[in-house]
């Protein structure tokens, strides 16, 4: 199974990374334009709005003489981006000066949202067919449970009290890179860059790019359109939070698609008497925002004391979850968590592959605001005993290695050892009792050289 | 065959770890606890702290109403951990019984603790209280005008006891009325602090007299029914009292505070608790060694005004005492006398204050004709209050014997640790009193009242000539002489004692437990040392030139420095060998630096002189030592103290202007060690010490410590037995600036 690394720092890259073929059909919605546009670095955001209108190529010495000479790197980077994602494309014609031209679909589209806004395919629901719609408050409680509930879910089904309709395929996609599972009989366990996904709590939208980058990518597996899944998941970026759509405006496609939206807490689907609808949740319409937006950070949680024990102020399963990766949960209150980091859960978090500095950062991002005042937030004593115990467990250096005795004669045994030694293999010897450990690489050239000397 | 002896090595101490692993998850993982269906209230986040229905309580120390909780919670309840952001506490019967018998009622426990609860009260908290305090505090003992009274607000417990036999026949009844119990009044509390978690109404009920019921007991037979009430027999354990006021018999001492000893806020407190209702309770009080315990004492005594005999474990201790009286009395020269082995002064007079040593009251033997008398007239004397200094060191029954063979009216323990390594606490509370009141140590350090100490850790490698000699079987009794007489650990020693005395002109403490050790170290370093076998006036001769000489920074002290030696010059201890896992002993180690030194506005956090004092325990990596260490520090752990762990000492740059530079030199210690006996290399053994015998005992069965010594919520996993930190340079923390000189120089 490929090891995926976790590189989904954006949506936009797994887009820019799209055939061309597919790119430009993209572009003939004029939602993902917008949303292009939105996720660009400024100084691009500016060069396009700039350029917009102007049709024909533009000379590259142009751009170049409107950025001052510090900011010749950051001028690079939203020209590469651009070119990247197919926006502009450069001509580079023998002996003539480099030019960019706008991507004609592109330009066209973006130009006719900007003079006429866009048209969703679908209008809110009136509000006397969609009563007891959930208030925006109860929307985003409903989004964090089922995105919480999800990720629980993910790393432990057993803890997860109720199931979910992703089907468990799906689920295994989802897990492949994030957990390890050595047999069937073992419970999968968390791997390095599953907890750090995990640990991102402060960034459910880092956390989200990289499932639905899973989830499109697998949709490609089962024989569906990547560019229709993309331009309906930013479609639904620009609908309103909190209003009702009536889902029958969706094709049977879309409609199977939404069903896992909703177990992810992208949106809410609800059953009228006759219609149903679903309502776009805070999830799904941050998805065209650009990541740099930290208002989203949420605040952190986490004390630890002196004594090794920790205090999570959070009601959150996931938070268990999390912290029973590297302590030992000794008390559950409504909304407090107390735990105790010990050698012994720490090993086991090493075992899994985590490590004591990424144990370290998830505590002290996650510091209660009461302690985050003090430095460092966590104590310093119960940082360097993690690091030591991690240290204490590369004391010793496993070589596989095989042990030779009862060799035939002294002669045997002393041109065995001068063999092994000049292979630089030889890892222990005893000439009382005629025994040596010799590294197991060199496994064949010593049976070589044993059969050779017993004729 | 390096690699399979290091092997070896950690099997070893993985044996050691696997004890622990099944106590911790036994009381770990095993009964993990959920809570989380309790209710929370809508201002929970008003309220300071959440209580478990297994009796755990979580106290947030940065809640607008800690202050008040966290008085409330030490008179109930049993503090676990007392780090900087949560505190822990564990109610248990003995933390109730103390809290009833300073006056606390069970309502008023259940309704403080509703109040400042996050959430509602487990009904099983409620049952709990409610069945612990269901006997306790009900009955009290009081010596009024010299009549034992047995005295009770309800008239059912008092008829309920008249039904034992032996207390029936014990009743005096003077007037013939068999039935009828003596109506008299008694004050109500008169501290304030947990009225204002009241409203009005309650308050209102707790400063009002009680009426309250008693009946005279004959005074020959107060022991017994003293007996009969015990938990074991008719579980109505007595609170003694004493109404020193009414007490018209005994003669007063003339003796009061002088106007310059001013009792700290923590004093005072924990004074009020024990004169809360106008009498005298008995009881502990448990202030960090260094917080002022003499004073309390002192105050203590200038309060009753009766004779007072004072107990302490030696004679230098029965020295200081003596001048404590001197120092923050206005008593009088001959009103106070020293009762040791080598001062036996008489009692002039009609009162005074006697101070002696347990051993001497207790003594068994037969005594010199001059001691004799005097003991004599220890015990005929009726004592108004008895002192006792360090009560977790003595053993319990030197206590039953000496409270049986003098007459007090009110018993006062003092001590720095309520924690011991054999199973007595549980003793204390009957033979002297509840826990009266217990300080938190962090809280005195960030008022200023103790020294704010930097605790660290030390790791020393075995050199490889040591370790050899170590893993074998048959050095196996003279495991702890190799990993003291390290050279790497000596060297460490050497370089800390030259740091301190030449840079920043400290002076230092050095402990050693082993003999052979603290001789070898002292005399190669050419510096003074205290021991048992030390006499007194030399011990006074020594002591008086670390106080006073500029030549002598350095003192080595064996285990007769763990307790009630007053040394406050001293502000950096360097522990070199300690006795197993005993968390008494590191924290009445610590204690001996405790003292506050300096200027107050320097020891502030940020302060110039934030930390002005210093304790670093010298461990040798991949040893016994290790896994004791980490048992050791709990104590200190949990009342928020936390060990640095240094492992480049000395730097690897020192050369040898170090001894033991050379392998010749170690080749030679190591021969010394070795051809030792057996006898000289052990432990050094002292009659005072029961903690240590326990632990020797205890070591292969360290089952559940009492709950009374806050020790029953053992979380914290001992230390690895690392050897070097493999990623130095990266785990610096990130603000070296914050660093004290020392450990920068340490780490660069």
């Amino acid at each position: 199974m490929p090891q995926v690394k976790i590189v989904a720092r954006n949506f936009m890259d797994m887009v820019a990374s799209l055939p061309a073929m597919k790119l430009d059909k993209l572009y003939e919605n004029s939602f993902i334009c917008e949303a292009i546009l939105r996720s660009l670095p400024p100084l691009a955001k500016k060069y396009v709005l700039q350029l917009l209108y102007i049709d024909g190529p533009v000379v590259a010495t142009w751009l170049e003489e409107w950025v001052l000479a510090d900011g010749v790197s950051k001028h690079r980077v939203a020209i590469d981006r651009l070119i990247q994602l197919r926006v502009l494309t450069e001509n580079l014609e023998r002996k003539k000066e480099a030019t960019y031209r706008f991507n004609p679909t592109f330009q066209r589209n973006l130009q006719n949202h900007i003079a006429q806004g866009g048209i969703l395919p679908r209008e809110p629901m009136p509000s006397n067919i969609t009563v007891r719609l959930p208030s925006l408050e109860d929307l985003d409680a409903y989004a964090v449970e089922q995105w919480e509930f999800f990720l629980l879910h993910l790393i432990s089904s057993t803890e997860a009290e109720k199931s979910t309709n992703i089907s468990s395929s799906m689920m295994k996609v989802f897990q492949r890179g994030l957990l390890s599972q050595k047999d069937d009989k073992e419970p999968p366990r968390l791997t390095e860059s599953g907890f750090q996904f995990l640990v991102r709590l402060m960034d459910t939208n880092a956390q989200l790019w990289y499932i639905v980058r899973e989830y499109i990518s697998n949709c490609e597996e089962r024989g569906l359109d990547t560019a229709d899944l993309i331009s309906f998941l930013l479609e639904l970026s620009f609908h309103v939070t909190g209003e009702a759509y009536n889902s029958n405006t969706l094709t049977d496609v879309q409609r199977n698609i939404i069903k896992d939206l909703a177990d992810l807490g992208l949106v809410k689907l609800q059953q009228g008497r006759k219609e149903s609808w679903f309502i776009p949740t805070k999830l799904v319409t941050n998805l065209s925002i650009s990541l740099a937006d930290s208002s989203s950070r949420k605040q952190g949680f986490v004390v630890v004391e002196t004594n090794f024990r920790v205090y999570a102020y959070s009601q959150s399963k996931l938070h268990c979850e999390i912290l029973r990766l590297f302590s030992r949960i000794e008390y559950q209150l409504p909304n407090l968590i107390v735990g105790a980091i010990n050698k012994e859960s720490l090993y086991k978090a090493f075992q899994n592959g985590i490590s004591a500095e990424q144990i370290i950062s998830f505590l002290q991002q996650n510091a209660h605001p009461r302690v985050t005042e003090r430095i460092p937030s966590v104590p310093e004593n119960v940082t360097d005993q993690m690091r030591l115990w991690e240290s204490d467990l590369n004391r010793v250096e496993m070589t596989p290695a095989h042990l030779y005795d009862e060799f035939p004669s002294r002669d045997v045994f002393d041109s065995a050892c001068d063999f092994a030694r000049e292979y630089g293999g030889l890892l222990w010897e005893n000439s009382k009792k005629m025994r040596i450990v010799v590294k197991a690489e060199i496994f064949t050239q010593m049976k070589e050289f044993l059969r050779s000397h017993k004729q | 065959m390096k690699f399979s002896k290091e092997a070896s090595a950690a099997e070893d101490d993985d044996s050691h770890f696997a004890e622990d692993f099944d106590e911790d998850l036994r009381d770990g993982e095993g009964k993990r606890r959920d809570f989380s269906k309790l209710e929370l209230k809508p201002d929970h986040l008003n309220r300071p702290l959440w209580a478990c229905a297994d009796g755990r309580i979580f106290l947030e120390t940065f809640s607008a109403l800690y202050k008040q909780a966290y008085d409330f919670l030490i008179a109930i309840a049993e503090p676990v951990c007392r780090p900087e952001s949560m505190h822990e506490y564990n109610l248990t019967p003995h933390s109730l019984y103390a809290a009833v018998s300073v006056g606390l009622e069970t309502e008023t426990i259940i309704s403080v603790l509703n109040k400042l609860s996050k959430t509602k009260l487990p009904k099983e908290m409620i049952d709990f209280i409610h069945s612990s305090t269901a006997n306790y505090g009900k009955v009290k003992l009081v010596l009024k005008k010299n009549k034992y009274l047995v005295e009770s607000p309800f008239p059912e417990v008092l008829k309920r006891l008249l039904q034992d036999e032996v207390i029936g026949r014990a009743r005096l009844t003077s007037d013939g009325n068999h039935d009828g119990f003596t109506v008299g009044k008694s004050a109500g509390e008169i501290e304030g602090v947990h009225d204002e978690l009241l409203n009005e109404a309650e308050l209102a009920g707790v400063a009002e007299e009680k009426e309250t019921l008693s009946f005279e007991i004959d005074p020959a037979q107060v022991e017994n029914v003293k007996q009969r009430c015990l938990p074991n027999a008719l579980n109505y354990p007595m609170l003694e009292e004493y109404d020193f006021r009414n007490d018209t018999v005994n003669p007063d001492l003339e003796v009061e505070l002088k106007p310059h000893a001013q009792p700290r806020p923590y004093q005072e407190k924990s004074l009020s608790k024990m004169f809360g209702n106008g009498r005298a309770r008995s009881g502990i009080i448990v202030l960090p060694c260094g917080a002022g315990k003499s004073l309390v004492g002192v105050s203590a005594a200038c309060r009753i005004r009766k004779s007072c005999l004072c107990l302490a474990t030696n004679a230098v201790s029965v020295d200081q005492w003596a001048f404590q009286f001197k120092l923050w009395s206005t008593i009088k020269e001959e009103q106070i006398c020293r009762f040791t082995s080598d001062s036996k002064e008489r009692f002039r007079g009609n009162v005074g204050v006697v101070v002696a040593t347990y051993n001497m009251i207790a003594f068994g033997g037969k005594r010199s004709e001059e001691s004799e008398k005097i003991i004599e007239e220890i015990r005929n004397r009726e004592w108004g209050l008895l002192l006792m200094d360090e009560v977790h060191v003595v053993p319990a029954h030197m206590f039953r014997k000496v409270i049986s063979l003098t007459k007090s009216h009110c018993k006062l323990g003092l001590t720095a640790t309520l924690v011991r390594e054999d199973e007595r606490i549980t003793d204390l509370n009957f033979l002297i009193g509840p826990k009266l009141y217990e300080a938190n140590w962090l809280d005195l350090v960030k008022g200023g009242f103790i020294a704010n100490v930097q605790c660290a850790e030390v790791w020393c490698p075995m050199t490889k000539e040591f370790f050899a000699e170590y893993l074998k079987k048959s050095n196996s009794k003279k495991k702890q002489a190799l990993y003291v007489m390290n050279p790497n650990k000596f060297r460490a020693c050497e370089f800390l004692i030259r740091f301190h005395e030449q840079q920043r002109g400290d002076k230092i403490i050095v402990f050693a437990d082993n003999l052979f050790a603290l001789t070898e170290y002292a005399m190669k370093l050419r510096k003074p040392m205290i021991y048992g076998a030390t006499s007194h006036p030399e011990r006074t001769k020594i002591l008086e030139a670390f106080k006073t000489s500029r030549d002598v920074n350095t003192v080595f002290l064996s285990k007769v420095g763990d307790n009630s030696i007053d040394i406050p010059e001293a502000n950096v201890i360097i522990q070199i060998s300690s006795h197993a896992g005993s968390r008494r002993q590191e924290a009445q180690r610590l204690g001996r630096i405790l003292r506050a030194k300096g200027k107050p506005q320097d020891r502030v956090a940020g302060g110039k002189e934030e930390y002005n004092a210093f304790f670093y325990s010298l461990v040798s990596t991949d040893t016994q030592e290790m896994y004791y260490s980490t048992k050791r520090q709990q104590f200190l752990i949990d009342q928020g103290y936390s060990f640095k762990v240094i492992t480049s000492l000395p730097p690897a740059d020192s050369g040898p202007e170090l001894h033991y530079h050379r392998l010749d030199d170690q080749l030679a210690l190591l021969k010394k060690v070795l051809t030792a006996g057996d006898d000289l290399v052990g432990l050094e053994q002292l009659e005072e010490d029961a903690d240590g015998m326990a632990l020797q005992k205890a070591r292969r069965t360290f089952g559940s410590m009492s709950a009374m010594s806050g020790a029953s919520g053992m979380v914290y996993m001992e230390y690895g037995t690392g050897q070097k930190r493999l990623h130095g340079q990266k785990s610096k923390p990130k603000d070296p600036a914050k660093r004290h000189q020392l450990f920068k120089k340490r780490f660069g």
